[in-house]
């Protein structure tokens, strides 16, 4: 295999099992998949047409500068005491068309697509979106420095949080 | 009334017996599509609505497409820099004419017939007009577009109503003006709303809404895992400026406020506890310098709620939003939240409001999410006819006729005062409205 394949068969693999650790709701696991200073981005629509580009300036849906934003997540979804995180709803992370497309060091930049399907109280829900994966090789192994999700729906039926993305 | 309308006794759903100790609400005004529709005709297509802020319609040709109950409206900025509202619809076959929620078209042309209007509603051209209609005696402007009965901007926020029988907008607002004043001083050059914005639905009766975004109740329950979030993340890793949040307020140890601002309008406040890490607090001095001293205390350190009835939120707590509200049905309520800050804030102050209302005000955040999870089960558990009735009696043996020396120190006259934000009175204020609307006791 070449050099090329391995690398998308690693960046594949590590795509798929962030999906698997979220659905299967290993926490813990999935945090250890991003770097600490990682950012975690959700940005909003401006228009039907462009997402906001600038987090200094505009509103996003979620923005996190480091991975301890995604440890409150975490945190209040083991309190049992959110409102919309218990009970918590299931959800099936389905992740194709990962490609990736640039690779500068230890550094590889990667895109995919999501469809994620849930189910809570209120019924079922099937939402779409946009990877764009910064993966760092720290010590042998790739870890998420930045991801970035295009949500594609506007308007957003009930609560979202980082397990629906 | 029409032979097949279902007939409801609206004003048996407000139990008003104040004197006896008792205000209620049948639960099934949440629940009933009759009651709905009452409301649509009523209040929302016959009353002062929020439209929109003017800086979402800054220069000529800017458009914005809303709804005001169940009609399409935009409200434009014209060639003289006035603004219009009209109802979105081509006069000709009724196809909405805005293709955007928001856009700029110095002229609207209908992409079904190809009809034009001007940002005045003017009708502009008819495709073909030569060929089908005669030319003697035609008159094309029987086809502008029809402006909405009444528009009136105050410091900037756009109100409309479909009904020409309302009072002024001053008088519609009363003593919420002053509220926004609060807002709208914070800067000489005025507010913007920042690019990005997040609609979701509840699926939940809009009242509901209402409720919630003046109910200081439920703060230190629904949100105290938002404060047990911080306190740890605090613990963790050090928080300085304004980068930190803080959790005093939520849990309930400060003073607070709530008010019956009358006309269905309420508002609530809370004493911040860490005032410095607010994003205004940079403009402090400037602020000082040319406002009266109550207006700077309230304006640094109170965070306040505003509901105006009936569709609109203003809070300026950890940051500030506009929450447009359009109710749906009766048992969903589509829900709008802006970002709104002063015109030339610090670039950091800028980025802190903005963190503050992702981690705070939206679906994807950490409080929002949870109020929309309880609205949608105080929906679903008002089914309950059987226990039908909620009750708003909290704080009632201690509510003050008028205001207190605070409200009356920064001038504004509240129908009522509570001294605890924890207390339900205010709500009286909204339901007594409702009722009067709906049972045309305008």
């Amino acid at each position: 295999m070449s050099t090329d394949a391995d690398l998308q068969v690693e960046v594949t693999n590590l795509v798929y099992r962030e999906a698997m650790l979220l659905d299967r709701r290993r926490w813990d696991d999935w945090i250890d998949l991003y770097t600490e200073d990682a950012t975690y981005w959700v940005p909003a629509w401006a228009s039907e047409e462009d997402t906001t580009d600038d987090p200094d300036t505009q509103l996003n849906l979620i923005y996190l500068r480091n991975r301890g934003g995604l440890e409150d997540r975490i945190f209040r979804i083991e309190t049992r005491d959110s409102y919309a995180s218990y009970p918590l709803d299931r959800t099936v992370h389905v992740v194709s068309n990962v490609l990736v497309e640039n690779v500068d060091g230890d550094t590889i930049e990667a895109t995919a697509n999501c469809l994620v399907h849930s189910y809570g109280k209120k019924g079922s829900l099937t939402r779409g979106g946009m990877y764009d994966f910064t993966l760092t090789r720290i010590n042998g192994d790739l870890k998420i420095s930045r991801k970035k999700i295009v949500f594609i729906d506007d308007r957003l039926e009930g609560p979202i949080d980082v397990y629906h993305l | 009334m029409d032979g097949d309308t279902v007939m409801r006794d609206f004003a048996s759903m407000v139990d008003d017996r104040v004197d006896e100790g008792m205000f209620r609400i049948d639960r099934s005004i949440y629940t009933d599509e009759v009651v709905f529709d009452a409301e649509m005709d009523n209040i929302f297509e016959s009353s002062w609505i929020f439209l929109c802020h003017e800086n979402q319609i800054a220069r000529h040709g800017d458009y914005f497409a809303t709804e005001m109950g169940r009609q399409p409206v935009f409200i434009s900025r014209q060639e003289d820099d006035s603004i219009g509202c009209f109802i979105n619809a081509c006069s000709h076959r009724g196809a909405l004419l805005t293709p955007l929620k928001q856009g700029n078209a110095k002229v609207l042309t209908c992409r079904f017939h190809g009809w034009s209007y001007n940002c005045a509603g003017r009708c502009l051209q008819i495709k073909n007009q030569d060929t089908g209609f005669p030319e003697e005696g035609f008159d094309r402007t029987h086809f502008n577009l029809r402006p909405i009965a009444k528009l009136e901007n105050y410091r900037g926020f756009i109100f409309g109503s479909l009904s020409e029988d309302v009072p002024t907008l001053a008088e519609h607002l009363g003593p919420a003006a002053k509220w926004i004043d609060l807002l709208a001083d914070q800067s000489t050059k005025g507010l913007e709303v920042v690019p990005g914005s997040s609609t979701y639905v509840i699926r939940g009766n809009w009242k509901l809404q209402a409720e919630n975004g003046v109910d200081g109740y439920h703060v230190s329950t629904v949100h105290r895992v938002f404060a047990s979030t911080i306190v740890n993340r605090q613990a963790k890793e050090e928080h300085t400026g304004m980068k930190k949040t803080e959790a005093g307020r939520i849990t309930g140890q400060v003073i607070s406020r709530g008010y019956d601002l009358g006309g269905g309008h309420m508002s609530i406040c809370a004493q911040h506890t860490t005032p410095e890490v607010r994003p205004i607090y940079e403009r402090r001095d400037e602020l000082r310098g040319r406002l009266p001293e109550a207006d700077v205390d309230w304006i640094l350190n109170r965070g306040r709620n505003l509901y105006l009835f009936p569709n609109m939120l203003l809070m300026d707590n950890p940051s500030t939003q506009i929450r447009l509200m359009k109710p749906v049905s009766a048992g969903m309520v589509e829900v709008t939240v802006y970002c709104v800050a002063p015109i030339g804030e610090s670039k950091d102050a800028r980025a802190a409001r903005l963190r503050k209302f992702e981690d705070f005000y939206l679906t994807a955040g950490m409080a929002t999410s949870d109020d929309v999870a309880a609205l949608e089960d105080c929906h679903d558990g008002s089914f309950a006819y059987a226990s039908k009735w909620n009750e708003f009696n909290r704080g009632l043996s201690e509510m003050i006729e008028g205001g207190d020396e605070d409200a009356n120190t920064l001038g504004f006259e509240p129908a009522t005062t509570s001294m605890d934000w924890d207390h339900e009175t205010l709500f009286h204020g909204m339901y007594r409205q409702w009722r009067k609307l709906m049972t045309n006791g305008k």
